[in-house]
């Protein structure tokens, strides 16, 4: 049975889409069969991401709909054949998913696939509540700020309350905390929550620290997901939340803010 | 000349008050028993004034005022007088009779009949300072209560094995326990019980309230961020440290 994990937040513009596209593709390089769906319906943006907007032909709404079946709406990731993208309709809105039918959806990819990882839009609304309704997993994308953390605790207790697990009485929902643009110089200089602040407010395991990056802006313009820039700081936290998704246990890695050597300090670097 | 051994002066009480609604002496009866069967002790000597504005009484049918008197004496109370807004006549039968007719500051109206067994609540606890409080259950929340939930304990304490984040909203009509932090909201005492406390591991409230009286976090700045417990002394909110 495939593991279901929802990309949540609450607020908008934290990282949720960055990191969907990296933690799908993280997992499909280990040989997984992943699919990436985008819930968020009406603002298409993980196709960009992934980089195969162009091959957009049918989406998740046309399946939902039965106007096309699954397998003309997903598309082959180039990089990885083991992962697939089913995209977002750009010309609807959220309202056009019902529960029943993305239930179904889910049940049918859930046969062929080993992880499903759901996109979720921002806010707390339908389509977000589509997004986490039927998850095993959460991975609640946080920036180290206060507002950020405030919205992701209202998604935990929706987590706890409106999923189908909650409304079931299974197992909760297994809850990931993914930091993301952490700067260890800025959580220095007091200007931003540390990673034990969010911890101690969330009170749910860490999964991952990902570092303010040059390198995710870069990698989101180019749609490589940043998990393939091996060389930045940001893919290599990606890569090690892969391992700990997968039960690995990975010492955190970009805590604590990098020393300036003295010669950089001598001219100014 | 002045006497210099004694004094007259005026002063206010806050006197229990027991709203009638019945003539029947057997019902009365029964219920007070029921009520003082709850909390004995409670009750002993405290100086009750009786209310009996919801008694129609009918020149065939009069109300035993004495009758009543004997009866509330018998339940140790202290019986001090009769209470309520009459017609003058009736107020001259009960002086008449010999017993004293209390007029109160605030004269209830009619209209505050739905609100009696509130008041009469409310003002007991008021006369007597050092009672206990009613015994409550407790009811136990396992887990973190996140921004945006609210849980309410009625007519029981509300015991959290977890934090309170801000954004949450916890109230209990009786006392609040929070093994955790309390970063939102906690209520304690919501349905005026002056006695009500509120516990907690590490204060860090956007507000807390026992029986109306609240503080926002501005006022916690002696205790912010550590184990203390708050608590009315003379209406008065206070926050003494847990350890």
């Amino acid at each position: 049975m495939a593991r279901i994990i929802v990309v949540t937040s609450g607020k908008g513009g934290v990282g949720k889409t960055t990191s969907s596209a990296a933690i799908g593709l993280g997992l499909a390089l280990k040989g997984n069969k992943v699919v990436l769906i985008d819930f968020d319906i009406g603002l298409r943006n993980l196709d960009l991401i992934m980089g195969c907007e162009r091959r957009v032909v049918y989406d998740f709404v046309n399946v939902i709909n039965g106007e096309a079946t699954l397998n003309q709406a997903l598309i082959k990731d180039k990089r990885v054949s083991s992962l697939s993208i089913l995209p977002a309709s750009q010309t609807r809105d959220k309202d056009a998913l019902n529960k029943e039918n993305v239930g179904k959806v889910l049940e049918e990819l859930g046969k062929s696939y080993d992880f499903i990882v759901c996109d979720s839009p921002a806010g707390i609304e339908a389509g977000a509540m589509m997004a986490l309704y039927y998850a095993d997993e959460a991975i609640v994308t946080t920036n180290p700020e206060v507002s950020s953390v405030r919205d992701s605790d209202r998604i935990l207790g929706m987590l706890a309350s409106r999923s189908r697990r909650a409304e079931l009485g299974l197992e909760p929902i297994k809850e990931h905390l993914l930091l993301t643009r952490y700067s260890p110089k800025r959580v220095e200089e007091g200007e931003m929550l540390s990673v034990e602040d969010v911890v101690d407010i969330l009170s749910i395991p860490l999964l991952g620290v990902i570092p303010e990056s040059q390198a995710v802006l870069k990698a989101s313009n180019a749609g490589e997901p940043v998990i393939l820039d091996t060389d930045s700081d940001a893919g290599q936290a990606y890569q090690d939340v892969i391992e700990r998704l997968l039960g690995e246990t990975v010492d955190f890695r970009f805590l604590v803010a990098e020393k300036k050597g003295i010669f950089s300090r001598m001219f100014g670097g | 000349m002045a006497d210099a051994s004694i004094e007259f002066k005026g002063s206010s009480f806050t006197l229990s008050v027991l709203y009638l609604k019945t003539a029947s002496l057997s019902n009365i009866r029964a219920d007070l028993e029921k009520k003082i069967a709850q909390a004995p002790d409670f009750f002993y000597l405290v100086p009750i004034v009786v209310n009996i504005e919801q008694l129609s009484a009918s020149v065939n049918d009069p109300v035993d005022y004495q009758a009543i008197k004997t009866l509330i004496e018998e339940f140790k109370f202290t019986f001090v007088g009769f209470t309520g807004s009459l017609a003058k006549e009736q107020r001259q039968v009960i002086r008449n009779l010999g017993f004293s007719f209390v007029n109160s500051a605030k004269t209830n109206s009619s209209g505050k009949q739905a609100n009696t067994e509130m008041h009469m609540a409310a003002k007991t606890e008021q006369a007597t300072v050092k009672t206990q409080q009613p015994l409550y259950t407790d009811k136990i929340h396992r887990g973190q209560i996140r921004s945006g939930q609210q849980v309410y304990a009625k007519d029981q304490n509300l015991v959290v094995i977890g934090s309170v984040s801000a954004g949450a909203e916890v109230i209990a009509d009786g006392n609040i326990h929070i093994y955790g932090s309390l970063r939102g909201r906690a209520i304690a005492g919501a349905k005026g019980h002056h006695h009500a406390q509120i516990y907690c591991q590490n204060l860090e409230a956007e507000l807390v309230s026992i029986n109306g009286n609240y503080w926002l976090s501005e006022s916690m700045e002696q205790h912010w961020s550590s184990p203390v417990y708050i608590h009315l002394t003379d209406n008065e909110l206070m926050s003494s440290k847990l350890i």
